[in-house]
């Protein structure tokens, strides 16, 4: 990344943040519920699948990508832990097991669309039907439930306070920003988002990167799933329906664009915050359901146009 | 700073927009006390039944009835958020249809933690994930889904002359409610051997999934001359399917809860019958228990609300 993107990236950063602070602001005046050490950390709990899933989303994305497998792949890690568990495996041992099945169907993604040449819309569409079904099969159809506490304190543990969900989130995020801005691997996804053939004729390792990088999405998507597991204290083969697209508007409101070459994590983490607040802060207010959903659209829709408006801005 | 006024207006005006629908919420100074009811969801007729029921309470007894739903009724992890949610605004009570009966258990903990008397509704807490957690659940108000499922069978089987070749349309596996319903049935109809169940399938409650699946079910088993749905939707959607297949009147279809366009059908001799609960009474029941539980009076743990079963010729209870 030349300094002058990094620049420009850390002030539309700032413009989100901004958006989500005033957001805070709006529900702090509007409810005197909303800004209590108990529904913040509550906010962070919730929001911290979402969030996490959001990572791999925004490596995929930065790569001029998408992956529409991330919720299916979330269940049948889910199912794959839960199964494990079930069975009577240590906990290390069945986590390490859902990662893994996270991790492969990842790369199978991966590889059909470096190996394969599909276009990600339609590999990771196939994928998200394979894992559906998959998982559907393994479980026949019903939820997995009943784990021990030990495992649960994934999700019921709590260090200085914060809910362990929001830490796992938190540690993924310090990782994941690392990377990305720090190493080869992560320049290349933006060298790969940025023009795929230029990356490639400057000696980007093309195909290797973005079957790491879609494998990078369906472990985050296994980790999420072992969030949720944790703390539905059930696996089930439905979990993560239509995961891909609230993974989806937290990486593009946080200003990773579509089109690849750009975008952040802590954009992703600050878009996943956005979200989650505003479900909890239309919840608290009593907004119903169906206009929460008009809500979550027209946030999505207006970040992107003020996005937009900034990088003309930048022109 | 102009990035800055742009997020800013974008935000205002979200805000604004949630508060002209917020239902008055922000009035809290009022004596009245705030009990939340967090549904399955509020895009089927039968929990906005049992909504305009436990409205109806709410105004009579004084109470501040606050009714939310996830978008979709399988989301588990979005009630539970509701839940959580609903829990930071200082709730004196909350009742609660479960989407799910064995993951709403962390949810009533939460509630049991905080001191909030919890009241479930329709679907059963699952025993066993209920005392593994430890639960308070102060009462559960349903129809007797097992009684609801025997009726069906019985009925089917006298309609019938006890020889038939049945299909099942099932609910979402694993929910309490669904499984119920299909032992009830399945129980009755072992008492007559000439009953045979030759198909036994899942269409999630849903009407076009009930379309769909018997649809395939009619290719696999041309002879089928009965079907019992677990919910009147997968009902409605295999109606559909029969006449598409040119089969209207050849098959006998029961269901389940009676909705208003199930006893149209049922009128119009395309269903043999439904099994009716009452939702509505089940929110007034739900209300009224909630109201008593702050007055500090005792509820009883278990609530059963009547059912009975709609058809042509009118309807039979069994309560």
């Amino acid at each position: 990344m030349t300094p002058r993107l990094l620049h420009v990236q850390s002030r539309r950063q700032l413009g989100t943040f901004a958006g989500l602070i005033a957001l805070c602001l709006i529900l702090w005046a509007a409810t005197p519920h909303f800004l209590t050490v108990s529904n913040l950390l509550n906010v962070l709990e919730q929001t911290a699948i979402n969030a996490v899933v959001a990572v791999g989303m925004t490596f995929v994305i930065i790569s001029g990508g998408i992956d529409l497998s991330v919720g299916s792949i979330l269940a049948l890690s889910g199912i794959a832990l839960g199964s494990a568990l079930q069975a009577g495996v240590p906990v290390p041992v069945a986590i390490a097991l859902a990662l893994a099945v996270g991790l492969a169907c990842g790369l199978v993604n991966g590889v059909l669309v470096t190996f394969g040449r599909l276009p990600p819309f339609i590999a990771t569409l196939g994928m998200m039907s394979v894992a559906r079904g998959a998982a559907l099969m393994l479980a026949e159809g019903r939820p997995i439930s009943g784990f021990d506490d030990g495992f649960r304190m994934l999700a019921t543990g709590r260090v200085l306070m914060l809910p362990a969900p929001a830490i796992t989130a938190g540690l993924i995020y310090a990782v994941a920003h690392f990377v990305l801005g720090h190493t080869v691997f992560g320049r290349a996804a933006y060298a790969i988002g940025g023009n795929e053939e230029a990356a490639r004729l400057s000696g980007v390792a093309v195909r290797y990167h973005k079957t790491a990088i879609y494998g990078v999405a369906g472990l985050m998507s296994a980790a999420a799933a072992v969030i949720l597991t944790a703390r539905l204290n059930s696996a089930q083969p439905t979990a993560g329906t239509m995961y891909e697209l609230d993974a989806i508007a937290a990486t593009v409101i946080g200003g990773t664009s579509l089109l690849g070459g750009e975008g952040t994590i802590m954009g992703a983490l600050i878009g996943a915050l956005i979200m989650g607040v505003l479900r909890n802060g239309l919840n608290l207010l009593d907004v119903s359901s169906f206009f929460q959903q008009v809500v979550i659209g027209v946030v999505i829709i207006g970040a992107v146009l003020v996005d937009m408006s900034l990088k003309r801005h930048r022109r | 700073m102009s990035r800055l006024a742009n997020v800013l207006v974008v935000g205002l005006a979200m805000l604004g927009l949630a508060a002209g629908c917020n239902r008055g919420s922000s009035t809290e100074s009022g004596a009245a006390p705030k009990v939340a009811f967090v549904m399955k969801t509020l895009n089927h007729p039968f929990f906005l039944d049992m909504q305009r029921g436990a409205e109806e309470a709410a105004g009579r007894e004084g109470i501040q009835l606050v009714v939310q739903a996830a978008e979709r009724e399988i989301d588990v992890e979005k009630q539970m958020q509701i839940i959580e949610n609903l829990l930071q605004t200082g709730i004196r009570a909350l009742i609660v249809t479960p989407s799910g009966s064995r993951e709403i258990a962390s949810a009533i903990a939460k509630a049991n933690r905080g001191a909030v008397p919890v009241i479930v509704v329709d679907t059963r807490v699952d025993p066993k994930a209920a005392a593994d957690n430890k639960l308070q659940i102060a009462s559960f108000i349903g129809s007797d889904n097992y009684e609801g499922g025997r009726l069906a069978g019985e009925y089917l089987a006298k309609s019938t002359g006890g020889k038939a070749r049945v299909a099942i349309l099932e609910g979402i596996p694993g929910h309490e409610t669904g499984d119920s319903r299909l032992r009830g049935f399945r129980e009755a109809l072992q008492q007559h051997p000439g009953m045979t169940i030759v198909a036994s399938q899942p269409a999630n409650w849903e009407r076009d999934l009930g379309f769909t699946v018997f649809q395939n079910m009619l290719q696999a088993h041309a002879d089928i001359d009965a079907l019992f749905a677990c919910s009147d939707l997968m009902a409605l959607g295999a109606v559909e399917a029969i006449a598409a297949a040119g089969r209207s009147g050849g098959i006998r279809v029961v269901g389940f809860d009676a909705l208003d366009d199930a006893r149209k059908m049922i009128e119009a001799g395309r269903m043999e019958a439904s099994v009716a609960q009452s939702p509505r009474d089940m929110g007034r029941i739900a209300v009224e228990s909630a109201a008593r539980l702050l007055r500090g009076q005792a509820v009883a743990a278990e609530q059963k609300v009547p059912i009975a079963l709609v058809t042509k010729s009118g309807t039979a209870g069994s309560h």
